[in-house]
């Protein structure tokens, strides 16, 4: 059978869906939440989303962990529709082995060794 | 294609349980999921042994756990409402009292007793290229709502590339972050600490620990059976098996004594409260459990029935052979006053 949710969605909207990170507006300053987000590419970052697909707390807890939630179970199906992830969620998926790793995460580690061998 | 919104994502429902013996109403949906994994482990180990799922235990248990309605359904601290008087025939009093009846069994179901968990050490793959990416742990949760907790894959990528599984205690605790439920806390409550469980036992207050105990840990987590052996043998210790005669603790009791076959204390006590039919069934579940003790083949060999059982398990097994002795004795002249009058 033909998948033609992706016909339709650009029929509807004229955009495509990205997976991305929305900023959850909490109200509070210096204290940033992200949601892993299923939207439409032109809308605002932290506007109408069509689906939340996960969460991403870039502080790290007492246990010095960085908490990240996926449902990989829809955003399979999403990426199935023709989503396209940004840079930063291909990152967290690469990290959390479902992608391969990012060239961009290699290359960021290798230069954070440099920074910490060289002095 | 709907836009299904936050009505498909992390439900943040955080009511948080202010009086301990609340929980309990609501232990009876927790331990029913509990219960259904916990069959599915046991059937792992041998069958040889008689383990505490088998319906003969079970059905052993509950007997001697006792069904005293007055005790279960002593009043809970709850919202305060006028009582409601109701006017009844004798059938109609008969009716209600086995409707409760019915729901104090409910209430009454024992939770599981499973071997420790053995630690999750898997490493699913070692990225040197990827060493000193950042100096936090990275830990994923996959939030699927249709999986059974057990099968949730989290996984934690260290500093250093590794991407292994979660620990028992990390699993917990993140299940407890994106699936919350009742009344369990994300760092487990003080009280469970050495110094505040003497504490709470001077107090009396055994069956608080081990409703608490049942929220806040999973059933074959390390705390959990560390605690309840706790509670155990400081109820042994002081002989006060009548705070949990009729809850659902008494069963968990009665097995973990057996296992460590100290029942002598227990038998005292049941013989001191007249109970012979509950002292001649554990006598009888402790031959099923340990079939190769002397006592055990003596009764087989002389198929003994009720006060005879009793006194083979005193002869052959028992440290304190005396107190047994003289228990019985003292429940037989009880019962022949009581039938002479």
């Amino acid at each position: 059978m033909v998948h033609l949710s992706s016909l339709l969605l650009k029929k509807y909207h004229g955009g495509y869906v990205v997976i991305r990170l929305a900023l959850a507006g909490h109200k509070q300053a210096n204290r940033p939440f992200y949601r892993i987000v299923a939207a439409y590419n032109k809308r605002a970052r932290d506007g109408k989303y069509i689906e939340q697909l996960g969460s991403y707390d870039p502080l790290p807890n007492i246990y010095n962990e960085k908490l990240v939630s996926f449902n990989f179970d829809r955003i399979k199906y999403w990426i199935g529709c023709g989503a396209h992830p940004t840079k930063p969620v291909a990152k967290l998926l690469g990290l959390a082995g479902f992608f391969p790793l990012h060239p961009m995460m290699i290359t960021e580690a290798e230069r954070r060794r440099a920074l910490t061998d060289v002095p | 294609m709907a836009a299904l919104g936050t009505a498909r994502c992390l439900f943040r429902t955080y009511s948080r349980v202010k009086n301990v013996q609340k929980s309990k109403q609501i232990l009876v949906r927790c331990s029913v999921r509990t219960l259904c994994s916990g069959t599915q482990d046991n059937a792992l180990l041998d069958r040889t042994k008689p383990q505490f799922t088998d319906p003969a235990v079970q059905d052993i248990l509950t007997r001697i756990t006792g069904l005293d309605l007055q005790k279960v359904f002593r009043p809970i601290k709850q919202e305060l409402k006028p009582p409601t008087y109701k006017l009844m025939t004798d059938e109609q009093l008969a009716q209600a009292v086995e409707l409760a009846t019915e729901q104090a069994k409910k209430l009454l179901q024992m939770p599981p007793v499973l071997p420790e968990r053995k630690p999750i050490n898997d490493v699913l793959s070692e990225d040197k290229i990827l060493d000193g990416m950042d100096t936090a742990k990275y830990v994923f949760t996959d939030i699927t709502y249709n999986i059974p907790h057990r099968e949730r894959f989290i996984v934690v990528r260290e500093p250093n590339g590794t991407l292994r599984k979660a620990k028992w205690e990390e699993r917990d605790r993140l299940i407890q972050v994106y699936f919350p439920k009742d009344g369990r806390k994300l760092s487990a409550p003080l009280i469970f600490k050495e110094e505040n469980l003497k504490m709470v036992f001077s107090q009396d207050r055994h069956e608080d620990v081990l409703d608490l105990c049942l929220v806040q840990f999973e059933p074959d987590s390390s705390d959990y059976i560390r605690v309840h052996a706790a509670t155990y043998e400081d109820l042994d210790k002081h002989g006060k098996y009548e705070l949990l005669r009729s809850t659902r603790h008494f069963g968990g009791m009665a097995w973990y004594l057996l296992s460590a076959r100290r029942v002598d204390g227990l038998i005292v006590d049941m013989l001191k409260k007249e109970l012979l039919h509950d002292a001649v069934s554990l006598v009888s579940l402790f031959h099923m459990v340990h079939p190769h003790s002397e006592s055990a083949q003596e009764a087989a060999s002389q198929q003994a029935t009720g006060a005879d059982l009793l006194k083979i398990y005193a002869q052959k097994e028992s440290q304190r052979a005396g107190y047994i002795e003289l228990a019985l004795q003292a429940y037989q002249q009880m019962a022949a006053k009581s039938s002479a009058a």
